[in-house]
């Protein structure tokens, strides 16, 4: 493999402005290098808990509060009008976020966000409110890097959750298993760490939560939770939900589970028995701690080799916004372009943001590269090359476009096919960076 | 790290019938240089197909800049199977159809009859009284008409107690077992990715609907293709669709991600010069009788990401639109053997009588009509629709109005030349195991039944193990 060495700080950093934030734009990129890779983790995380002027200055959408559907279902007409505001207020909630994406000042914390959506996938389509997303998009802001385990309680107790994995209707007379199993399995613990008996143990400590019909806010029914104590991954006297979320959030299983989900997510895949998790392990349990963790992966001597910088496919999310962003358009342009069109190239790409396909949230790489993504990805770029200033590019003189482009997107190096390709376009910007956007090496890196 | 080589291109066949250095004239989608004279039908379509040829000037500028050689070393090979990756549109189809979340078979073919039912079940039992009924005490949930009809006609399998050893319940793990045809959890490609694989097929005998590929289509080295529900057309002029194809030209060394990107662009290429005139009219042409199909397609290509709840998939009244799609291609004669489709958001663990009760009628009207398109067709007459979910339902019902996820199910199979009745042995809803029924029938006999029957192939090579075939083509 290629030793680090090889690699240039630019380009290090680079690689750390992709992967915990949505890529540098040109002028982030020398501030970057001159400071330095360890002294720009160090900014990075800093930013996690400091305001953040940039996406801070996005108007809040106007979401209404959430309507009883039971009282609303009697008066057809009304029932529709609703569903119509629902819709545009979810629209308005995408374009929020893209916004704050595009505008962040403190990237690493946006893209904490993006990821905590994906690790806690609640969609839409189920939980039905955009107030309800938002205020899940919130709390992954203000609490994602902190303590996981008290991240953990705070997702489970908020009402997309319950919505989402039908906790809102678990009874005590008979529970029903889809939290316990999912807090387990995808969010916590990993499969093959706990028993069928220990998922049924689980669903008894969830009765009766739910949110409370009149305020609309987290309680938990007395007459629907069952008082029988439980014993769950071998601790008896188990009866609270809040008891459950400890266990899990504190067992073994997840002191490697958890590190090896945000590797994944931020260096390229691999499994809880990697021997890179357990270099990061011990210094996750002593605080499970996640901005501490994506300090450690952002430090770890294999972040920076080759199989990391070549270890991940951008997801959707991440290749529109980094591109947006690299070709200067600002949240005020992009509520100008026509939402219903970037929402149908999100949808042909496959990921729609407060939408993901189920509670596994989006799988990586190979999963977005299928035909029907690469001609998506084409459209776009066709689109954006055509539609937005590429000035950068197009200023250069015909021999230095290519290079133009490489810095614009802050693509290390183009392969002397792709270099090739670019070559012949020089005489016509639009279709270069077209080339370029859908270019192999920047749609996987 | 991986082998770079894996995502090489097959190598060519070169009695593949294109003529990639005449790419301004269409493939012969319609008409197989060794078949019989069109039908009436087929000449329609062929008509229909002439009146769409605009896209295909860029095709001829791509197919100039690569000379036939390039495009050889793009198309890939089918040196099995019935040849060319067109023009071979009469031999058998699989179209595989997945509900994703986990479809509650007790509810869906009812034992209505068997008293341990309506015990077992209680409030979430269906009434007698509306079941559609079959025979041996099995009736259809009410909202499939068509499915009923189809069993009238004997073009309808149902195979009783389908699943695996050990299940545990996990959506992911099921799907995964589902998906790779195998119970090792550690084997990654899917079970018709092997045949593409082994077959040294082109990926376009392996079409997906939607945004992404299910793993089933997915070999080693070969993937299947996914198509939008859309229309398919490239953009840009010919001059930048010459300059995509020299990126995806690049696929043979690189980063393997980078080498993966870079074959999927050469797929999509290939993709559109053999079936782009169909697929760029996917919404006009409206074999199933589609109500508004522009307006739907519309809808489905974005809501296609859009699903309910855990493990679903798909969502919205999408299952139609991409059923449309597939017989479409079937009917224009396209040489794929097998289609991938899906409906999602069958995980009830609440309401679920409402739920379910929508999603089986979207099921039902459009698999009937699918069917019904294709029946005494020269293309479709030989398709077989699979219909499978991860797992059945828990036996009894839980405090929600919902089920909690289960073990064994029931799987169909649709289609004019499917020999319809009862196969395998229904659970018993007695002796149940946690609550659950067991399983009387290897899910890996539907596959050993799919290859032998549908696709012509020893099933050995691609399933671990021998399971006994079920006949029902």
């Amino acid at each position: 493999m290629t030793v680090a060495t090889q690699v240039s700080t630019s380009d290090l950093v680079a690689h750390l402005y992709r992967r915990a934030g949505f890529g540098a734009l040109p002028s982030e990129l020398s501030a970057a290098t001159s400071a330095g890779y360890d002294a720009t983790v160090a900014n990075l995380v800093a930013g996690l808990t400091a305001p953040d002027p940039g996406a801070d200055a996005i108007a809040t959408p106007t979401l209404s509060p959430p309507e009883s559907l039971v009282r609303l279902r009697q008066d057809p007409a009304a029932l529709k009008a609703y569903a119509v505001q629902l819709r545009a207020q979810f629209v308005e909630l995408t374009t929020w976020w893209l916004g704050r994406l595009l505008a962040t000042s403190n990237p690493l914390k946006e893209k904490l966000t993006f990821l905590l959506h994906g690790h806690f996938p609640t969609a839409i389509s189920k939980v039905r409110f955009p107030v309800y997303m938002y205020d899940q998009n919130q709390l992954f802001r203000s609490q994602g890097s902190g303590d996981f385990a008290v991240l953990t309680q705070a997702v489970a107790e908020d009402p997309a959750m319950l919505i989402w994995l039908d906790a809102n209707s678990n009874k005590a007379s008979n529970p029903n298993e889809n939290f316990a199993r999912e807090l387990m399995e995808r969010f916590t613990m990993g499969i093959g760490t706990y028993t069928q008996t220990d998922v049924r143990a689980a669903s008894y400590c969830f009765t009766g939560w739910r949110l409370d019909p009149r305020t609309g806010a987290f309680d938990i029914a007395v007459r629907q939770h069952s008082t029988a104590s439980q014993t769950f991954l071998g601790v008896s006297g188990v009866n609270t939900g809040q008891q459950v979320i400890d266990l899990v959030t504190h067992s073994d299983a997840s002191i490697h589970f958890v590190p090896s989900r945000f590797w994944s997510y931020l260096a390229y895949p691999v499994t809880p028995s990697d021997p890179v998790v357990a270099d990061l392990a011990p210094g996750y349990a002593a605080d499970r701690n996640l901005g501490n963790l994506l300090t450690a992966i952002f430090q770890h001597p294999k972040f920076t080799q080759a199989p990391s910088l070549q270890g991940l496919v951008k997801q959707p999310t991440e290749y529109v916004v980094g591109t947006l962003r690299a070709l200067g358009v600002t949240p005020t342009e992009l509520q100008a372009r026509r939402p219903a069109e970037l929402e149908q190239v999100f949808a042909n790409l496959g990921q729609v943001l407060f939408d993901p396909p189920s509670v596994g949230g989006w799988p990586q790489n190979s999963y977005w590269l299928s035909t029907s993504a690469a001609l998506a990805r084409w459209k776009f770029a066709h689109q954006v090359a055509r539609t937005t200033d590429i000035s950068t590019v197009s200023d250069a003189s015909p021999g230095d476009r290519v290079d133009a482009a490489a810095e614009m997107l802050t693509v290390s190096n183009w392969s002397a096919t792709t270099a090739s390709a670019l070559q012949r376009a020089a005489s016509d910007p639009p279709t270069l960076v077209t080339v370029a956007l859908v270019s192999p090496e920047y749609v996987s890196n | 790290m991986t082998d770079p080589s894996r995502f090489k291109l097959p190598p060519l066949d070169p009695t593949a019938p294109l003529a990639p250095g005449r790419p301004e004239t269409l493939p012969p989608f319609d008409v197989p240089p060794t078949s019989d004279q069109p039908t009436g039908r087929r000449r329609l379509d062929r008509r229909a197909f002439l009146g769409l040829a605009g896209g295909v000037g860029a095709l001829g500028a791509l197919g100039a800049l690569f000379g036939p050689r390039a495009w050889d070393a793009l198309l890939g090979g089918d040196t099995t199977a019935g040849g060319g990756a067109l023009g071979q549109g009469e031999g058998s189809k699989l179209v595989l159809l997945t509900l994703y979340g986990g479809n509650d078979g007790l509810n869906t073919v009812i034992p209505y009859q068997n008293p341990a039912y309506a015990s077992a079940r209680g409030p979430l039992a269906v009434e007698a009284s509306s079941v559609l009924p079959l025979a041996e005490g099995f009736g259809l949930h009410a909202g499939m008409p068509g499915f009923k009809k189809l069993w009238d006609a004997k073009e309808l399998a149902i195979v009783h107690g389908v699943g695996f050893a050990n299940p545990n319940y996990s959506h992911f793990e099921s799907m995964d077992i589902w998906q790779s045809g195998d119970t090792d959890a550690s084997v990654s490609t899917g079970w018709l990715g092997r045949w593409l694989d082994g077959t040294k097929s082109s990926p376009l005998r392996a079409i997906a609907l939607g945004p992404t590929l299910p793993t089933a289509l997915s070999g080693e080295r070969v993937q299947g293709a996914a198509i939008p529900i859309g229309p398919l057309v490239l953009p840009g002029d010919p001059g930048e669709q010459a300059l995509y194809a020299a990126l995806a030209r690049a696929g043979t060394s690189g980063a393997p991600l980078a080498v993966e990107a870079a074959t999927s662009d050469a797929v999509l290429l290939q993709l559109n010069q053999r079936l782009g005139p169909i697929l760029s009219r996917s919404t006009t042409a409206n074999p199933l009788h589609v109500s508004d199909l522009a307006g739907e397609a519309q809808t489905a290509a974005s809501e296609l990401a859009i699903s309910d709840g855990g493990g679903g998939r798909a969502g919205g009244d999408v299952l139609a639109v991409q059923l449309s799609v597939v017989a479409n291609l079937i009917l224009a004669g396209a040489s794929a053997d097998i289609y991938s489709v899906e409906l999602g958001g069958f995980d009830t663990h609440a309401d679920q009588a409402p739920v379910q009760s929508a999603l089986l009628s979207q099921l039902d009207s459009a698999v009937t009509a699918f069917v019904d398109a294709l029946r005494g067709t020269r293309h479709g007459a030989r398709t077989t629709v699979l219909i499978y979910t991860e797992f059945g339902r828990r036996v009894g019902g839980n405090a929600s109005d919902g089920t909690d996820h289960g073990w064994a199910n029931v799987a169909f199979a649709a289609g004019p030349s499917v020999k319809g009745g009862f196969y395998g042995e229904p659970p018993s809803l007695i002796n149940l195991s946690e609550g659950n029924t067991v399983y009387t029938t290897d899910f890996r006999s539907l596959y050993a039944t799919m290859f032998a029957e549908v696709l012509g192939t020893d099933p050995k090579p691609f399933l671990d193990g021998s399971y006994s075939e079920l006949s029902l083509v």
